[in-house]
């Protein structure tokens, strides 16, 4: 009867939520050095930006195991679960999804044996924790697996990611550059802005100053149709409030702030907002 | 009153009279007046309001009558209406800066007039003036009197006046030019800039001074003589040739239909079907092949008779009808083969784009911001239509936004929309620094249209100060400034002028505000070393600590210093 959700660390779903409606978070690592940290769970994002600011290193991120995941579907298992659902960030960005899968490929058959689906969000952070939150809603509504993931991958393929970054440092440095690479050679100091284009990161507008920046990219909020919701992620409450601000003049609904964890900060560095747009049914969004 | 004493003069001392010029006297005239004007370039260039290096309209002028005068120098046509299209086409690709343009109008003016005429009188002459300063009027978006405008107007009115006193082109052109004279020196008192500068309107010194050289040439003190043909019909008085017609000055479009087929029959004609396409009133008229199939090429503002003359001679193939008005007649009759070609491309990058660019530092910046292709140039060195549209059609894309980067170069880059197949918009950037917010505006997402949109908008989220050396002593508004003094411009208007740059840089900056702006761009300029503009930061910074300043090299000529607040 009972479908259950599971993702990980980067859609930046709080402890407590999490719990509360259900989910199971299933953490990345963090690296400063040899110490590390699963993300969320022994890291939280104040501390991780202030570990970030005084380390002369910078930290490394590593996916969850196999066996991670299979630790978490067993409990599910016994805890009854009929079926799970499971949605990660961008395979392009990350090995959680291929770890996920390996996984349940190989529950030992000690497992009882249930549907368990695995989806790449091909996003990342508030760009899938909408659909994982109204996942949970649904599941506990009562509704089955099938149901349940054609509506997330509906949600998903309406919702749009942008951030803005201080740098493309860090972006860079993880690997993670994607097309947002031809806007490296640039010699003046920006504060890009860029998005996710079918699971990788996309250039989209160089401004110069973060008040440019937070005023285009509520132009562009407002540039797209109609918006079903809106969610921010900030590495610090300046950076997001500052976000909040300036959507709040395009955009009057709810505004839910979550903070960016720890590696998605590895990733963008400090000083990043993000917000994910989700655009009505019928509407086109990306 | 003084205008009648001097026409009464001109009549007395006329020698000879010459009622029709044809294609050979108009060339041989407008080269007369091309090399006078590029005799007194220097002169006009002296002729600058600001004491500023910037776009010289005397030699922009020049440049532009050299490359009008290009394709009739060797030509040998007599139709005069050929000769004056040859001239418009070649002022419409080398025209450079705002002046260029508005002379290269001011000839396609010209040749709209003396379309299809054989040879002109001085009634034609008076009608194709009109049409002229209707162009160059329509060239610029506000027109501005006590300009090359004011001048082009008040010497056509003299024409219309002169025409009904007579026909004789003799006595034309005298009062032509002494009414250009009139004009050019009235252009103080219309435009408050050039009295404050103690100057008469460069643009109009040009356009008054190609009609000298015209009129030398008329009345036989140049170089050349008159022509034998010229002299034969000197003492010819008759009445002004049939078919002017008067409704031409209001006809809306330039250049009608291009029309393209092929004939196929027995025994074509090659020369009496080119001569009666011609007659028709075909412009720009190739007719080539041999006696069982031709190429005709032809543009008209009457297509169906066109092919009707064809049908009664053969049968027609690959009929190609095509309206010029978002064509330019220069592009259309030779892209024929280019247009094959095109098509076999592979598509193109979606949007490139081109900018005007001076200094090596800044083209490093350009490039870094994602420019798709430079055109070398900028504030003394204004870059032709043709050398912009050459950088267009060189990008691999379809769609091509184009930055000036200079007010002098705006109205050049806007001929080059109507001169080439892509989709070409202008984002009218005044200053490098405009052109560099542009770019970074640019959206890597969004389509051609809200590219065009968002960069113009960002081209005017950012001030432009410049910090130069006054190259002469003006007093401009309430600043008086001596030659060698450092000036400070914000936005292309001048703040202050001193000897001390440390002092002239604060001001500048104050005068545009800085403290409201967040982050300003110091590009330093040739001569000046990266520690000296890290130096001149630390200057600002102190006075105006929030402020993010970046040092950039710029490396540009003439400007110390080139500062963007954003």
């Amino acid at each position: 009867m009972a479908v259950r959700i599971v993702t990980d660390s980067t859609a930046d779903i709080p402890q407590d939520q999490a719990r509360a409606a259900g989910i199971t978070i299933v953490p990345l690592t963090v690296f400063f050095g040899d110490e590390a940290y699963l993300d969320g769970i022994e890291l939280d994002s104040a501390s991780f930006y202030k570990k970030l600011a005084a380390s002369k290193t910078l930290p490394r991120t590593s996916q969850p195991s196999p066996a991670a995941f299979q630790q978490a579907y067993t409990r599910l298992v016994e805890e009854g679960a009929d079926a799970i659902l499971s949605v990660h960030l961008s395979a392009k960005l990350s090995g959680t999804f291929q770890s996920a899968r390996t996984a349940r490929d190989t529950l030992p058959d000690t497992v009882k044996e249930i549907p368990i689906d695995i989806i790449d969000s091909q996003s990342i952070s508030v760009g899938m924790s909408r659909a994982i939150l109204l996942a949970a809603q649904e599941a506990r509504a009562g509704l089955g697996l099938a149901e349940i993931k054609a509506r997330v991958l509906d949600q998903l393929a309406r919702t749009r990611i942008l951030a803005v970054l201080d740098t493309l440092e860090f972006v860079r440095r993880g690997g993670r550059i994607g097309g947002a690479r031809a806007m490296l050679g640039n010699m003046l100091s920006v504060k890009p802005i860029v998005s996710l284009r079918d699971g990788e990161v996309i250039p989209v507008e160089q401004p110069r100053t973060r008040s440019k920046a937070y005023a285009r990219i509520a132009q562009l909020v407002q540039a797209m149709a109609r918006v079903e919701h809106v969610s921010i992620a900030e590495s610090n409450d300046e950076v997001g409030h500052q976000l909040a601000q300036e959507i709040q003049t395009v955009y009057t609904g709810e505004l839910p702030i979550y903070r960016l964890g720890a590696v998605l900060g590895t990733h963008t560095g400090p000083g990043t907002a993000a917000v994910a747009v989700v655009a009505e049914q019928g509407s086109k969004g990306r | 009153m003084q205008n009648q004493k001097s026409y009464a003069q001109v009549r007395t001392q006329r020698l000879r009279r010459i009622s029709v010029f044809d294609g050979q006297d108009l060339k041989k005239a407008i080269l007369a007046g091309a090399a006078w004007l590029e005799e007194h370039r220097d002169a006009i260039d002296a002729l600058n309001v600001f004491p500023v290096p910037d776009g010289d309209t005397g030699s922009n002028m020049s440049a532009t009558m050299q490359a009008a005068i290009r394709e009739i120098v060797a030509s040998e046509e007599t139709v005069a209406g050929t000769i004056a299209a040859k001239l418009a086409h070649g002022a419409l690709l080398g025209a450079r800066g705002n002046s260029g343009v508005i002379l290269s109008q001011i000839l396609r003016g010209l040749a709209q007039g003396l379309d299809k005429k054989q040879t002109f009188s001085a009634t034609d002459l008076a009608l194709a003036l009109q049409e002229a300063q209707r162009l160059a009027y329509r060239a610029v978006l506000k027109p501005v009197e006590g300009t090359i405008l004011t001048v082009v107007r008040e010497t056509a009115e003299a024409a219309q006046a002169s025409a009904q006193r007579g026909d004789d082109l003799v006595a034309m052109m005298q009062e032509l030019v002494m009414a250009a004279r009139q004009s050019v020196a009235r252009t103080p008192d219309l435009l408050p800039t050039l009295k404050q500068a103690g100057v008469v309107d460069s643009g109009g010194q040009g356009f008054c001074t190609i009609l000298e050289g015209v009129w030398r040439y008329v009345r036989g003190e140049s170089g050349a003589s008159p022509t034998a043909a010229m002299q034969e019909r000197v003492l010819e008085s008759s009445l002004p040739e049939t078919g002017v017609r008067r409704g031409r000055v209001t006809v809306e479009e330039e250049f009608g239909y291009e029309v393209v087929f092929l004939l196929r029959g027995e025994d074509l004609d090659v020369e009496k079907i080119r001569q009666t396409i011609i007659d028709m009133g075909g412009v720009s008229t190739v007719v080539a092949g041999d006696e069982q199939m031709l190429k005709v090429h032809t543009h008209t503002e009457q297509p169906g008779k066109i092919l009707d003359y064809g049908v009664s001679l053969g049968s027609l193939l690959d009929i190609n009808i095509e309206n010029l008005q978002e064509q330019s007649l220069a592009y259309a009759a030779e892209s024929e083969a280019e247009h094959a070609a095109e098509q076999d491309r592979p598509p193109a990058k979606q949007i490139a784009t081109v900018a005007v660019v001076a200094g090596p530092g800044f083209e490093k910046v350009f490039q870094s911001v994602g420019l798709t292709a430079i055109v070398p140039g900028g504030q003394t060195m204004n870059p032709s239509t043709e050398e912009l549209l050459a950088a267009v059609n060189a990008v691999d894309a379809d769609k091509v936004i184009l930055l000036p980067n200079n007010s002098n170069v705006i109205l050049s880059a806007r001929q080059v929309v109507d001169l080439t197949s892509k989709e070409v918009y202008i984002v009218p950037t005044e200053t490098m620094p405009q052109g560099i917010a542009a770019l970074l505006g640019f959206n890597f997402e969004a389509d051609f249209e809200s590219n065009c949109k968002a960069m113009t908008e960002a081209a005017t989220s950012v001030q432009t100060a410049e910090i130069t050396t006054a190259i002469r002593t003006v007093q401009i508004g309430d600043v008086r400034v001596r030659e060698g003094d450092y000036i400070g411009l914000v936005n292309g208007n001048l703040v202050i002028a001193g000897r001390d740059m440390k002092h002239i840089i604060g001001e500048t900056l104050q005068r545009m505000n800085i403290e409201r702006y967040e982050i300003v761009t110091l590009y330093f300029g040739e001569g000046i070393t990266q520690r000296q503009a890290e130096e001149t930061a630390k200057g600002i910074k102190q006075k105006y600590s929030q402020l993010e300043i970046e040092v950039v090299d710029g490396g540009q000529p003439h400007y110390t210093y080139i500062l963007a607040a954003e």
